[in-house]
């Protein structure tokens, strides 16, 4: 097994491993025989061109796309052909930022983080309110965001919120679509900033699809690339640089890449 | 993994909380209770802790803030959540502040009043736009006029909505038929069927029911349209290149539901007429050509244009409210189901005040 192996050596300890996965739209086959091995604790960046499946690979990791062929195993537990009961207590485990916050709209921001918890366990009230108090402090906002509706919010709130959201269960898995995608770079740098703080306190494994170079460069510990159908190679970006892939030579040594490694 | 540890944290005499084990969410409720139960200045033992999350943080750091708990045996990393918790620890409101009781009911009900007032007032103001709309593109109508938006509205408003529009009225006109019919039987004056069919069907019925399937139809279409234009902010878009949205998009609609209510309604009467005369030809056993013949007797031709006057009228506040309330739209997608709900409903509502006047008008002027 070279370094930039897709695949963890025997004995790491993979969080999500994916084996031969296959997903398709009609006739356009976006993943062929894809391996793929997330490691325990460790923040992964997943980059890749536009169309090259990185959201639908997300999507077949958490359950909301049924892969054609293929295994994938989430905390040790078999995610492909589960039913409904027994995917919910993995689903509990991890916790997940979409792209646009997918913040229920008709909710305060403290109720949508009360959601989960509604959901999956029977509390007071008062002890809700605090964990959701707790988490959206957690989460970087103020204590004024709490009642308010995703509407009133900026951009980088409705992103927080998310995240406070996701967190709501004390997850070891977390997934985040583009975090910092649509922010300004003070606010992504403090995004960059909080997912490094709540991983060490936390103890998450974070899964990141994100074509932020300065922020692979400044928080993941891996980078997968997608390329082909496939993860091509994961690795730290020095481990990559070191491949001769057009795209990947031309991503981190583009302009904008040299700038992002310069910082 | 979690959930999978044994726990039997309780307390002993010496108002000691001693858990073992995990202390997470799952056992969040039973921990508070626990807690509860215990006396204030408790001891709290983590030396046995395998697990803890935040949730179980919070409940140990709610302990020492609120019950002057002491903490012991904690392990470095329990002692950082605990931090973090302290740390993050702000009261949040969950649900914005809501006056309670009878102020709130005079505050709520004042609100809606001033609602109503805006929303009147905006949709003055939006009939004034869009005359003005109308006016420009009557004024340069070579250049202003968009002949491929308004045949695409009057497809969608008018050709699309036959089928619908014309079992529902062959259907209406069956219902007259039958329920005139056992009235009138009992007079021996079945054949009086026949007036009741015509003479409600053209002046009533036919535009009504047109509008109200117009106002379903199309007036809701429109608003949702709108509504997702503006929040996708392409109405932003359009006014940026120097498009009017009210002449690119309002004016199209108005003049389809204008020019096309006439035409539904006339259909309308005449599908109603048809489902009223096949059902006397079997139920009354009346033949066809009698059953026109009195039609044309009985039946005023100011009836029919007592009905057709209306139509243009009901099309054009149809497509005013919807186009209206579309443009109202602000902030999330849930505006555009309210502001769909709303242009209907409004739509509806003032069609049949419309129709209220209409009807005391025609009677002033001798149209009976």
């Amino acid at each position: 097994m070279s370094k930039i192996s897709p695949i963890l050596p025997e004995g790491e300890d993979a969080v999500i491993s994916i084996r031969g996965l296959r997903n398709a739209f009609g006739e356009q086959v976006i993943h062929e025989n894809l391996d793929f091995d997330v490691k325990r604790g460790e923040i992964i960046g997943v980059v890749g061109g536009s169309g090259t499946g990185k959201s639908v690979l997300m999507r077949s990791i958490i359950g909301l796309q049924t892969p054609d062929q293929g295994t994938i195993e989430v905390l040790g537990e078999d995610m492909v052909g589960r039913d409904e009961d027994e995917a919910k207590n993995i689903r509990r485990r991890w916790g997940v930022l979409f792209q646009a916050g997918a913040l229920f709209s008709t909710l305060t921001v403290a109720e949508n983080v009360e959601v989960p918890l509604r959901e999956y366990f029977h509390m007071s009230t008062r002890l809700m309110d605090e964990i959701a108090s707790y988490k959206i402090a957690m989460a970087g906002l103020p204590a004024n965001a709490g009642p308010k509706y995703p509407s009133e919010l900026s951009g980088g709130m409705i992103k927080r919120a998310g995240l406070a959201r996701a967190l709501a269960l004390d997850p070891e898995l977390l997934f985040l679509d583009e975090p910092t995608a649509g922010l300004d770079p003070i606010s992504a740098q403090n995004f960059d900033e909080l997912i490094l703080s709540l991983r060490s306190k936390l103890d998450l494994t974070v899964f990141l699809i994100t074509h932020d170079l300065d922020t692979l460069y400044a928080i993941c510990d891996r980078v997968a690339v997608l390329a082909d159908k496939k993860v091509i190679a994961a690795g730290t970006i020095e481990q990559l640089l070191a491949l001769d892939h057009p795209w990947i030579q031309e991503y981190f040594n583009g302009p904008r890449g040299r700038a992002a490694a310069a910082a | 993994m979690a959930g999978t540890a044994t726990m039997d944290g309780g307390a002993d005499d010496s108002n000691c909380y001693r858990v073992s084990g995990a202390l997470t969410i799952l056992r969040a409720a039973t921990t508070e209770r626990e807690i509860a139960a215990m006396d204030d200045g408790m001891t709290i033992d983590l030396s046995d802790v395998e697990r803890m999350d935040t949730v179980g943080a919070w409940l140990v750091y709610r302990a020492t803030r609120d019950r002057g708990a002491k903490v012991v045996g904690a392990r470095e990393k329990i002692t950082g959540l605990l931090e973090q918790v302290a740390e993050a620890d702000q009261p949040v409101k969950v649900i914005p502040e809501q006056r309670g009781g009878i102020m709130g009911l005079v505050e709520e009900v004042g609100e809606a009043v001033v609602d109503t007032g805006r929303t009147f007032r905006g949709l003055v103001g939006f009939l004034g736009a869009t005359l003005i709309g109308f006016y420009n593109v009557a004024k340069r109508p070579t250049k202003r006029f968009r002949l491929n938006a308004v045949v695409q509205r009057f497809d969608l408003v008018g050709v699309r909505a036959l089928g619908i529009i014309g079992l529902m009225s062959f259907l209406i006109g069956i219902v007259i038929g039958q329920q005139g019919a056992v009235q009138l039987e009992a007079f021996g004056a079945e054949v009086y069927t026949i007036n009741l069919i015509g003479r409600i069907t053209t002046r009533e019925l036919g535009t009504l029911m047109t509008a109200i399937m117009v106002a379903g139809r199309s007036g809701s279409a429109f608003a949702a349209q709108l509504g997702t234009m503006k929040l996708t902010e392409e109405i932003d878009a359009m006014r940026t290149i120097g498009v009017s949205p009210v002449e690119a998009l309002v004016v199209p609609r108005m003049m389809a539901a204008v020019v096309m209510m006439p035409l539904l309604s006339f259909y309308a009467m005449i599908m109603a007429i048809l489902g009223g005369g096949i059902f006397t030809w079997i139920a009354l056993d009346i033949p066809p050509l009698t059953f026109i013949q009195r039609l044309r007797e009985v039946t005023p031709m100011t009836d029919l244009w007592v009905g057709l006057i209306k139509a243009p009228v009901f099309g054009f506040i149809i497509a005013l409210v919807g186009c209206f309330q579309g443009m109202q739209v602000e902030g999330d997608a849930e505006q555009v189901g309210l502001k769909t709900t709303a242009a209907v409903v409004q739509a509806i509502f003032l069609v049949i005040v419309l129709d209220a006047v209409f009807a005391v008008f025609f009677s002033s002027i001798g149209w009976l």
